[in-house]
């Protein structure tokens, strides 16, 4: 997509530029040139018209197929999580200042970075406790605003595991320049051993500061 | 034509003013005193942005830089946006409108002239209100602030309500002028000058002038709701009590996305009487370029969700944006094309307003081509809020305004002042600008486009792959801002040193070069009647004409030839 508008872009940029330079070149009154008195009647208008016009029809249309491609849920693979195989996984994610926080399936939530099954197709419910928000890695899929009371979302599929860097793209106060994102792509299994860790970690320090309140440790 | 004062002009030997010049100008009404203000104070702050800018390139030119802080950089975006749109691109394309029009118009002043004073008096308070804030705690929410990052829970210090108050009296004062122009478009044309002889640059004038009484409104709400949202307990931006945190976005980008289409209007309008006059020919086509214009207007409005193409709005909506945007290359495109068509064939005088209207349409290509991308949705996904926006919009605004503008300025300045302006810096300006703004803008679109860098940040990571891009961007804004400076210091040497310009340097078409220059404050001793698009064309046809009298057609016979 971002091919075809870089040709579509360059197509004008060149072409105008182009006439341009050869125009100031050429018609210079000092090589005695005088001006010519009519040019570019009537029809030559509607020709350029018309070319405009089906030229801006054509990237509308290729756009319109191009963003319908983009929408789409992709298809869980073979090497993807088993439990994802017909509807996608469904994450949580919740913008605030200035950090992602991301909700699992099982109750389970983490900060900053995002871990997800590879080969899965994941939907991530982007939420906003404050201001507006962007989630963006780039290397997954495009940018969605995170509104607060709306809800947005983005699907993407990690095809490779690794570490895919991203941040957030709209001004939402002083540490906005801080606010990066992670999405870690494991296996399946690394995912949900993930889960299970992560849950029984967050039960262990809620359990602990429980027991600090009960104790009259913590006021 | 003579140099002197015409012998008929009744105002000779009348006492010259005693009261101070500048008292004389801060209480005149008149249309060339209002718009020389507006001129040259958006001038003047597009030092201040620059200056703005400067920093904040210069906070970005090495990673993760501690030159700002988060706060400071926040507070000069926000101060550097307010400025560039309200305190200099919309006054200077009014200030133009506002000095140029009525006298292309053959108009003796404006028609509502104390109309026009309060919106003048209403921009310098804008403008007061902007950087006295600037003393104690600016707005730190961003070019366009987005609900709710302005609401009091998030931004409690009174920088938000600062910026709504001054860019509320701005625009207010841009309404109350875009009244007394349109008036005076309307009801005090010369005799014969029917909407279809009316010059390119007043026709744009209309059409702006139309396009701030729909826009100025819809901004003016917006404000008035922030502000009712920020000291009265409002929940019209507020989330979770009824408000809607979308509705200033789409308020406010109909603002912006207007006033974009202004600055263009305005330029391209200010070109296509310097190709005009430059190629030593008629522009080509001119109702097509008239209603192209028109087209912009509208469709560029329509457009305001392409702003919005990753908030939670329907997919409809955001075709529906798409189509509008890029509907806009069909009246972009004939413009473009019919004043390639002029130039092409025409004889061209590469004086400086010729040169820098080509820089202008040049930059604007770049500009509006690259936006191309950003209103293909799937495209606008990837790139809206990187740096590659930043570098399209600036590619576009500073081709309409500091291109344009200064084309604009070259063009006129002789008739203001009655000097021309130096052309040998002007050369050297414009190279200076055209490599600066190359150097400024092209490495971001690489950033953006490749690397993902977004907007607004006060800083980038040394890991992201973007440091060349943003050092070699920090030195391109110098080299801008050095060209900026040439032209500025150009057109205040030329006030007083300038080459004698006369009342017609160029030879144009319309009728402010019948004018003196500067003109008198009554503009003309007697008008034309109008039989064509270009009477001033007609006037020397007549002149030129004179001896073999008896043979020309009895229409010229009757021009009023000074």
């Amino acid at each position: 997509m971002l091919t075809i508008g870089f040709v579509a872009a360059a197509i004008v940029i060149v072409a105008i530029n182009v006439a341009l330079f050869v125009a100031v070149r050429k018609y210079r009154a000092e090589r005695g040139t005088a001006p010519a008195t009519a040019g570019g009647g009537r029809r030559v208008q509607f020709r350029v018209g018309a070319a405009l016009t089906l030229f801006a029809a054509a990237i509308f249309v290729v756009s319109v197929v191009f963003t319908g491609k983009a929408r789409e849920t992709p298809a869980s693979g073979a090497a993807g999580l088993a439990a994802a195989k017909s509807e996608p996984l469904t994450i949580k994610a919740t913008g605030q200042q200035w950090l992602w926080r991301y909700d699992y399936p099982n109750g389970s939530f983490s900060y900053y970075k995002l871990v997800v099954p590879v080969d899965t197709a994941v939907k991530l419910e982007l939420l906003s406790t404050d201001v507006v928000h962007t989630w963006d890695v780039p290397a997954l899929s495009g940018k969605r605003d995170a509104v607060p009371g709306k809800t947005n979302k983005v699907v993407f599929r990690a095809d490779e595991e690794g570490v895919y860097e991203g941040q957030s793209a709209s001004l939402s106060g002083q540490a906005y320049a801080s606010m990066r994102t992670a999405v870690e792509a494991v296996s399946p299994q690394a995912y949900e051993d993930f889960l299970k860790q992560q849950k029984s970690d967050i039960e262990t320090a809620q359990d602990r500061v429980v027991g600090l309140i009960e104790n009259g440790e913590v006021p | 034509m003579s140099e002197k004062p015409r012998p008929e002009l009744v105002i000779d030997g009348l006492p010259g003013k005693s009261r101070p010049r500048w008292i004389e100008l801060a209480t005149s009404a008149d249309h060339k005193d209002l718009g020389r203000i507006l001129i040259s104070g958006s001038l003047g702050f597009l030092f201040i942005a620059l200056v703005e800018l400067l920093l904040m390139r210069l906070q970005l030119a090495i990673p993760e830089n501690t030159f700002l802080s988060p706060v400071t950089f926040n507070r000069m975006l926000s101060l550097y946006g307010a400025s560039a749109v309200f305190l200099f691109a919309i006054p200077l394309a009014l200030g133009f409108f506002y000095y140029v029009a009525p006298l292309q118009i053959g108009a003796r002043g404006t028609a509502l002239p104390r109309l026009g004073q309060i919106g003048v008096a209403l921009w310098a308070a804008g403008a007061t209100v902007l950087y006295a804030g600037f003393l104690f705690t600016p707005s730190e929410a961003g070019v366009n602030p987005l609900a709710p990052l302005t609401e009091v829970a998030f931004l409690s210090s009174n920088g938000v309500d600062a910026w709504a108050a001054a860019t509320g009296l701005c625009t207010l004062g841009f309404v109350f002028l875009a009244i007394d122009l349109l008036t005076t478009l309307r009801k005090t044309r010369a005799p014969g000058m029917a909407w279809r002889r009316v010059p390119v640059f007043s026709w744009a004038a209309t059409i702006s002038c139309w396009l701030l009484l729909t826009i100025g409104p819809v901004l003016l709400a917006a404000l008035t709701m922030l502000m009712i949202d920020r000291n009265y307990d409002g929940i019209f931006f507020a989330d979770g009590s009824g408000g809607a945190p979308l509705l200033w976005q789409h308020l406010s980008w109909i603002f912006f996305s207007g006033s974009y289409m202004l600055i263009l209007i305005f330029a391209f309008a200010a070109i296509a009487e310097i190709v005009a006059a430059f190629s030593g020919r008629p522009l080509l086509n001119r109702g097509v370029v008239m209603g192209s214009l028109v087209a912009i207007a509208v469709l560029g409005t329509l457009a305001w969700m392409q702003n919005m193409l990753t908030a939670p709005i329907g997919i409809g909506w955001m075709y529906f944006a798409m189509l509008m945007s890029l509907a806009l290359i069909v009246p972009f495109g004939l413009i473009v094309f019919n004043l390639i068509a002029t130039m092409t064939g025409g004889a061209l005088r590469m004086r400086a307003p010729l040169l820098f209207a080509v820089g202008a349409i040049s930059s604007i290509s770049i500009g509006l081509g690259a936006e191309i991308e950003h209103s293909m949705v799937a495209a606008a996904w990837q790139l809206k809020n990187t740096t590659d926006a930043t570098a399209a919009t600036h590619f576009a605004l500073v081709g309409g305004a500091v291109f344009g503008g200064f084309a604009a300025l070259h063009f006129w300045f002789p008739k203001m002042t009655g000097r021309t302006m130096g052309e040998s810096l002007a050369r050297i300006s414009f190279w200076t600008l055209v490599a600066g703004l190359l150097l400024a803008f092209v490495p971001l679109f690489f950033a953006g486009a490749g690397h993902g860098q977004v907007i607004d940040a006060y800083k980038f990571y040394g890991d992201t792959g973007v440091d060349a891009y943003n050092l070699i961007a920090s030195i391109g804004t110098l080299v801008l801002a050095a060209g900026i400076v040439m032209t500025l210091v150009n057109a205040i040497s030329s006030r007083a040193n300038g080459p004698d310009a006369g009342h017609d340097p160029w030879g144009g078409d319309s009728l402010e070069w019948l004018a003196l220059s500067p003109p008198e404050p009554h503009n003309f001793d007697v008008l034309p009647d109008v039989r064509s698009a270009h009477p001033m064309r007609d006037i020397r046809d007549a002149i030129a004409h004179r001896h073999d009298r008896d043979s020309d057609a009895p229409a010229r016979e009757r021009q009023p030839v000074a």
